[in-house]
């Protein structure tokens, strides 16, 4: 019996040294992936600044599975990637010299590479025009033949004459142009090149091998800082991941988190220095101190909800920073009450009756001696609640901010999204680019905020210690 | 000149006097702003919920199981929406209740002081992290784990409540820690004074003690569970689903408001007034349990004070 009760008790000893460290490992892990997620900005930024976009698309196979592929959805002009003789369209197969079958794995691949400045070898297939030349569609006994009509030059250079007719690669039967296209795209993706074209030429049936990939180096200039002061200081274009910006989401924080300090700050302070300074304990100071700490934990979508009612529709602010302004002072007052009243709490009483003794009234003992006093902790409070309101995105989602703005606001009467906003809708969006801006996004808030944070423990170290004199 | 001279003379006394005055009105003013917030919410979420329970009855918004609130005809049925948020509190629960109270026991009676010192602010910073970061680990990184040895689709409820259990774990471990280390140290003294170990002290002496703190912990971590939007409306789903099955998506409560309040509804529809009526139920519920453990609290801290 006593036995049991001491593995039992032992057992509880031993969760309790495991717990925290268990979850601050977990946390940590976290933290760890999203920052290597992110680490992969770097690369996609000089992929995209050596002209290079990428997409996802994928091919119906005729065994009815699909195979992904990744596609130039952009070439700019004038870039490195168009002088190597990229076009829009084109399909990406190797990158660094790995397969690539969705863009995480060119992105990846050039993370692999070491050096600044890279010469990535890269693998292609061209659009059907530049690879095959200008195809034909005729009609033989019931069925669809492709008939090369002029072949460019890079099928001329590879065997193929002009009026061949193209019947099957690496044996599927070819019936149109563009499955001609597609079957050797299927074949460079799989890796079965150089494919084996059946061609009849004639009255002749020959087997042409032929290599759609074309093979060049695209020279990459990898720049950290440059990647992410672009990343913080563009609008953005919201079609490809690689041209994302958070310019919108911070300024809109900025200005939400401005309007709710200007409302919040001074009316939870004053709120604090009534009922810790003033009010005598009633009923009523009981009901306040109760609805404060019980509105400190609702759920801040409901408090969204107020906001929606009152601030954008009554007093048709509509979805603008300063109705999410508004809407956040509301969620921050308690919080900025019970931190401050915590301050006020920490003066010593002996300081307010040597004020009040040599005749100064209750305003004056509050301004000149509690206050200042109470300062360092009261400022605690206030950057906590900085950090809160930054984080913040269910209520504004329920005030209607946008997901995605892409204009930066100019004024507070402008609709606005907010960084962890932008996070949600990047987040929610199934592209690999977006997964790997979104742990960008996530960095810049988590030093927001743990900036903050460590300020606030600063602060209070520094309050203690006066406090301790 | 008479009449004047009766008015009491204006001094700098009096001056002083009003503007004490006018700046203690002031701030009770600002006092009682939280008053005018929790008055302002109930207002206008009885308000708009009567406007619908005029058309939907409440036995059909409470006990319905279809939720469709855009489709045609309508479900107004928050069932579904309940047994999510039910199943994903429980969940994250599950993680969060013995790993915040084993490091809360760990923080108030085995850590030594400068230990303790250090890891309560970084508790409340853990605690600071904002939830949309644990709604992306659940969908890219969770999500993707638990894809590995367990039938889970691509949103599903048991990531999103694991993943909140470890957003909710140092909330739970520093509000039992509070409660625990409020117990006075002659309790401690006492037990040791009986000849028995630290263990038996702390599970046998201090923890009973401090027992209704710990459940009013319980249940401050229960609402913060249960008001969680992001890691749902990120990890979770939009499909509502009846009976709730952790493996599959699930619509929580807090989620539904959100599709609501960012779907492109018609000025004064039924919806709206429907989404307060969700709103309602989600402040009765956590500002009923709130309150009532924060009463708690406060009685034990009283106990011991």
């Amino acid at each position: 019996m006593k036995g049991a009760a001491g593995a039992w008790e032992r057992a509880v000893v031993v969760g309790a040294f495991l717990a925290l460290p268990l979850a601050l490992f977990t946390l940590g892990v976290m933290l760890v992936v999203t920052a290597l997620q992110a680490g992969l900005w770097t690369n996609m930024h000089a992929l995209e600044a050596a002209g290079l976009v990428l997409t996802t698309r994928s091919l119906n196979l005729p065994d009815g599975t699909t195979l992904p592929y990744v596609a130039a959805a952009q070439v700019r002009e004038g870039s490195a990637a168009a002088a190597l003789g990229i076009a829009r369209g084109d399909v990406l197969v190797e990158a660094g010299g790995r397969a690539v079958d969705r863009p995480l794995a060119a992105w990846s691949s050039l993370a692999a590479l070491p050096g600044r400045t890279l010469e990535v070898p890269l693998r292609w297939v061209p659009r059907a025009e530049v690879l095959l030349g200008t195809l034909q569609v005729r009609w033989e006994e019931g069925q669809a033949r492709v008939v090369l009509a002029a072949p460019a030059p890079l099928a001329m250079g590879q065997g193929l004459h002009p009026g061949d007719i193209l019947l099957g690669v690496n044996g599927t039967p070819v019936t149109g142009t563009r499955q001609a296209w597609e079957a050797l795209v299927t074949a460079a993706r799989t890796g079965a090149v150089p494919a084996e074209l059946t061609v009849r030429r004639g009255e002749v049936s020959l087997v042409l091998l032929f290599d759609p990939r074309r093979e060049g180096e695209l020279p990459v200039e990898r720049n950290v800082w440059r990647a992410w002061a672009r990343f913080l200081t563009r609008i953005g274009d919201p079609r490809y991941p690689e041209q994302a910006g958070l310019l919108p989401a911070l300024l809109g924080s900025l200005g939400v988190v401005l309007v709710m300090a200007l409302v919040a700050f001074p009316l939870g302070i004053s709120a604090a220095v009534y009922l810790e300074e003033y009010a005598r304990t009633s009923r009523l100071t009981a009901l306040l101190e109760l609805l404060v700490a019980s509105l400190a934990g609702l759920p801040s979508a409901v408090l969204g909800l107020l906001g929606l009612e009152i601030f954008a529709r009554a007093f048709q602010l509509g979805r603008s920073i300063l109705a999410g302004g508004f809407t956040l002072s509301v969620l921050i007052l308690p919080l900025v009450i019970i931190t401050s009243r915590e301050a006020l709490r920490t003066v010593p009483k002996t300081l307010r009756e040597a004020a009040l003794s040599v005749g100064a009234t209750p305003w004056q003992t509050v301004r000149y001696h509690v206050l200042p006093y109470a300062l360092p902790g009261v400022l605690t409070g206030v950057v906590l609640s900085l950090a809160r309101a930054l984080g913040e995105a269910a209520p504004l989602l329920l005030l209607g901010a946008f997901l995605y703005v892409n204009y930066a606001p100019q004024s507070l009467r402008d609709t606005f999204t907010v960084v962890p906003i932008q996070i949600f809708d990047w987040a929610t969006r199934p592209q690999d680019g977006y997964a790997v801006v979104a742990a960008c996004a996530i960095l810049v808030l988590l030093v927001l905020v743990l900036l903050l944070n460590a300020l606030a423990i600063l602060l209070r170290a520094r309050f203690q210690r006066r406090w301790a004199e | 000149m008479r009449a004047s001279r009766a008015l009491p003379r204006l001094t700098l006394a009096h001056l002083r006097r009003g503007k004490e005055g006018a700046l203690r009105a002031l701030l009770l003013l600002c006092a009682l702003s939280a008053l005018a917030v929790v008055a302002a919410v109930v207002a206008l979420f009885v308000y708009e919920s009567l406007l619908f329970f005029r058309t939907v009855p409440l036995s059909d918004f409470l006990g319905g199981t279809r939720w469709a609130p855009i489709h045609e005809p309508a479900g107004y049925g928050i069932l579904p929406l309940i047994g999510a948020t039910l199943v994903i509190t429980a969940i994250a629960l599950t993680v969060a209740v013995p790993l915040g109270f084993l490091a809360a026991l760990f923080l108030a009676a085995y850590a030594p002081p400068h230990l303790r010192a250090w890891l309560k602010p970084v508790l409340e910073m853990l605690a600071g992290v904002p939830t949309v970061v644990y709604g992306f680990f659940a969908l890219r990184f969770v999500t993707p784990f638990l894809q590995r040895f367990l039938p889970v689709g691509f949103w599903n409820g048991l990531s999103a409540g694991l993943v909140m259990g470890v957003m909710i774990t140092p909330y739970m471990a520093s509000l039992s820690d509070d409660v625990l280390y409020a117990v006075p140290r002659s309790l401690w003294e006492a037990g040791y004074a009986l000849g028995a170990r630290r263990p038996t002290v702390l599970l046998g002496v201090v923890v009973p003690a401090a027992f209704s703190g710990i459940g009013a912990a319980f249940v401050l971590a229960l609402t913060r569970a249960v008001g969680e939007t992001m890691i749902v409306a990120l990890a979770a789903g939009r499909t509502p689903a009846w009976p709730p099955n952790p493996l599959r998506p699930l619509l929580p409560l807090t989620t539904a408001m959100v599709n609501i309040a960012t779907g492109d509804h018609e000025a004064g529809a039924l919806i709206w007034s429907h989404l307060f009526a969700i709103g309602l139920l989600l402040f009765l519920v956590t500002f009923g349990l709130n309150a009532l453990s924060h009463r708690v609290i406060r009685r034990v801290r009283g106990r011991f004070a």
